[in-house]
């Protein structure tokens, strides 16, 4: 066996892992709120993806000037989706407002293609793609800044739930009708965490984009981020993180040994494993709330 | 004398001018030449679709401007299938009540879809780059007319060009094949097998899932493997990420041979100067220096008639889209030639099997459909970006025929049990 080839298997698993809680965080916020996965988050990564290089490309701003200001057109984009699409759900079925975030998925990947066209670009970060070695084990620099970037935003919500207006949203999502009672305004915070998905949306849209240039195809991270959300389970941003951890460790060191058996196709096998056991076994995921049962 | 002279010419010219508007007009008023495009404009072809309809209808309108096709214009429908089967189903069975017997799908899913009813109806269906690899077998896919070289036959080509650069032999030499674990990428892996046999290299696969964003795992695998040649089935932002692993994981650009698929905006997106040693195989001239898109720039785009952005003429997409309906045009040419009017899908099938070292506007290698052969030869180059530009590294090649034909044969043999 060799373990260096198995410890940067590993390492590099953990760490895109943590580029696919990065898009799962934005996930679970919707979801802490409305108790329905955004199938329209994938959609909004490449949004606030291709906002940014409207900025910086097509107007010339400076990228680190472009990303601030896409965060916050795309703040107000998740507050509008809310008000203007959600709202009048309230109180419907789970699966009408699931429907709901479909049709918005469909909507902003067929407009964004109308307005940007299907050609990809590419989102220049300035990261090194130069070899960078931790002792022996050869590490991809982007995926560390992905991953640094997904733990600041772990523990800035950490913060955020723990303030006044975190507590309020975290009623909301313990009981609507109770937080209602007292006076708590559900529309607003709904709202609120669909806004600060967006924001979500646009950080990984912008890691993503360096990786992997900008186009459709970063609405697709929606499948592999959901995976990661359910495992961790729906509610729970810490699951989100270490649920992106154990998916990429598992499937990035599964796969390298795996595919030379089974001649390829191992990895998605893994995931589709996994996320089946998840649901099979523990419905609420890893830290997911006990209350949350299979419909 | 002098103003009698100058009259004459003048009359002359008048004449010429005259006459080609006449012949310009009659073939916008005679039946015209149809050909039914549906496309993936909206889902995962839109790498490629947005700068090969602009080619056709470019070269389709520099024809018409010359009189069309003995006397007729040429029309094109175009329409979306988003790469779904059921839609291109209907968009063939819409099209075809229209009266338009000449197809082209230009989606792989969606070509094998409407095979059957394209052979069924006994239309034509234009097949170049995508769909079935066996259908370049005429005996059998009677109909159908994949011009070019199929992927089996670029696979084929790219390991003839390791040989060559590994002084004629590849004993002991390792190569790594690293692909898109989905069809398209899994389809030149028994091609390569054979040859692994055959010509004794080490093969290694490396294979990395849709969409393609993560391939750390396959380039940790690569690295280890330490190839002396990588051959590359990816698309698009594909090879960016491969370009990305390719320097973390410290491996000279130099060894990388792309499939075709990938254009000047993969490069700009990897970085002209990052990209410097990269190869590709081609199954077309790039770039502008070739006559027939020098004359679509001085007739249309020139004078501000182009059918869309000019900077796409840059993209070897657009050069593929005038390659193919260049040999489309030529066919439906011989096919008037030879069966006269009014064209039919009969007459269409006799027009493609009489292109003889067709070289299509000098786009293609040299191209000779029979009645057996419906690929034309197969022929693809490698050519290597140097920073600026793509230089060609090869002649054209059509290299291993005999096995790529064996595997032809093998597969439409088990499309007529089907």
């Amino acid at each position: 066996m060799d373990w260096i080839f198995l410890a940067e298997l590993s390492v590099n698993g953990a760490l895109t892992g943590l580029l696919y809680s990065l898009f799962a965080i934005g996930l679970v916020l919707v979801y802490k709120s409305s108790s329905v996965p955004n199938l329209a988050q994938g959609a909004l990564t490449m949004l606030g993806a291709y906002v940014v290089l409207a900025f910086s490309i097509q107007l010339g701003v400076p990228l680190w000037l472009a990303i601030p200001v896409a965060i916050v057109i795309m703040f107000f984009v998740g507050l509008g989706i809310e008000k203007v699409a959600l709202r009048r759900l309230a109180g419907r079925p789970i699966v009408m407002i699931l429907m709901m975030t479909l049709g918005l998925d469909i909507f902003i990947r067929g407009s964004t293609l109308a307005v940007w066209g299907g050609t990809s670009r590419p989102m220049e970060l300035g990261v090194s793609y130069d070899p960078f070695f931790a002792g022996p084990l050869l590490l991809s620099r982007i995926n560390m800044v992905g991953a640094a970037v997904s733990v600041a935003l772990f523990v800035a919500f950490i913060f955020f739930f723990r303030s006044r207006l975190g507590i309020r949203l975290r009623a909301i999502s313990d009981d609507y009708m109770a937080s209602w009672s007292v006076g708590i305004s559900v529309e607003r915070g709904v709202g609120l965490s669909w806004a600060l998905a967006s924001v979500v949306a646009v950080i990984t849209g912008v890691i993503w984009g360096e990786i992997q240039s900008v186009d459709q195809s970063l609405s697709l991270l929606l499948l592999k981020g959901l995976t990661v959300a359910v495992l961790g389970g729906l509610d729970s941003i810490l699951g989100a993180v270490l649920a992106g951890i154990l998916l990429g460790i598992v499937e990035n060191v599964g796969s390298a040994y795996l595919d030379p058996i089974v001649g390829g196709g191992s990895r998605d096998l893994l995931v589709a494993i996994v996320l089946i056991l998840t649901v099979m076994v523990r419905p609420h995921g890893l830290f997911g709330r006990h209350d949350i049962e299979r419909v | 004398m002098l103003p009698i002279r100058k009259y004459a010419k003048g009359l002359a010219a008048g004449a010429v001018l005259g006459i080609a508007a006449l012949s310009s007009s009659m073939a916008q008023a005679a039946d015209p030449i149809k050909f039914g495009m549906c496309y993936d404009l909206s889902k995962s072809y839109t790498f490629i679709t947005p700068q090969i309809v602009q080619a056709v209808r470019d070269l389709a309108e520099l024809t018409n401007m010359k009189g069309g096709i003995d006397g007729h214009p040429i029309e094109l429908i175009v329409q979306d299938h988003g790469n779904e089967p059921q839609r291109g189903i209907e968009c063939y069975e819409k099209l075809k009540r229209e009266g338009v017997f000449i197809f082209d799908m230009l989606s792989t899913p969606v070509s094998i879809a409407v095979l059957p009813r394209i052979m069924s109806d006994k239309n034509i269906l234009l097949q170049s780059l995508v769909g079935r690899g066996d259908a370049i077998d005429g005996s059998v896919f009677s109909q159908i007319f994949p011009v070019g070289p199929t992927y089996w036959g670029q696979i084929a080509n790219d390991i003839e060009y390791v040989r060559q650069t590994h002084n004629g032999s590849l004993k002991g030499v390792k190569i790594a094949f690293v692909y898109v674990d989905y069809p398209f990428g899994q389809e030149p892996i028994e091609i390569l097998k054979t040859l692994a046999a055959k010509e004794g290299f080490e093969l290694g696969l490396f294979p990395y899932p849709l969409p393609g964003s993560d391939q750390s795992s396959a380039w940790t695998q690569i690295r280890k493997f330490q190839p002396d040649a990588i051959v590359s089935w990816s698309l698009a932002k594909m090879h960016v990420v491969a370009s990305r692993e390719m320097k973390r994981n410290g491996i000279p650009m130099d060894k990388y041979i792309s499939v075709n698929w990938l254009n000047e905006i993969d490069i700009t997106n990897i970085g002209p100067a990052e990209a410097k040693g990269l190869k590709r195989g081609t199954n077309v001239a790039g770039g502008q220096d070739v006559p027939i898109v020098k004359e679509i720039i001085a007739e249309l785009y020139d004078k501000g008639k182009g059918n869309g952005d000019r900077a796409k003429l840059n993209d070897v997409y657009y050069n593929t889209g005038l390659a193919i309906y260049s040999v489309a045009f030529e066919a439906a040419r011989l096919a008037v030639e030879k069966g006269g009017w009014p064209l039919n899908a009969e007459k269409m099938k006799v027009g493609f099997e009489s292109l003889k070292n067709y070289d299509a506007n000098g786009l293609f290698a040299p191209v000779t459909v029979t009645a057996e052969d419906h690929g034309g030869g197969g022929k693809t180059r490698i050519e290597m970006w140097d920073g600026e530009k793509w230089v060609p590294q090869t002649d054209w090649i059509g290299a291993y025929n005999d096995v790529v034909w064996e595997v032809v044969k093998k597969s439409s043999k088990s499309f007529k049990t089907e």
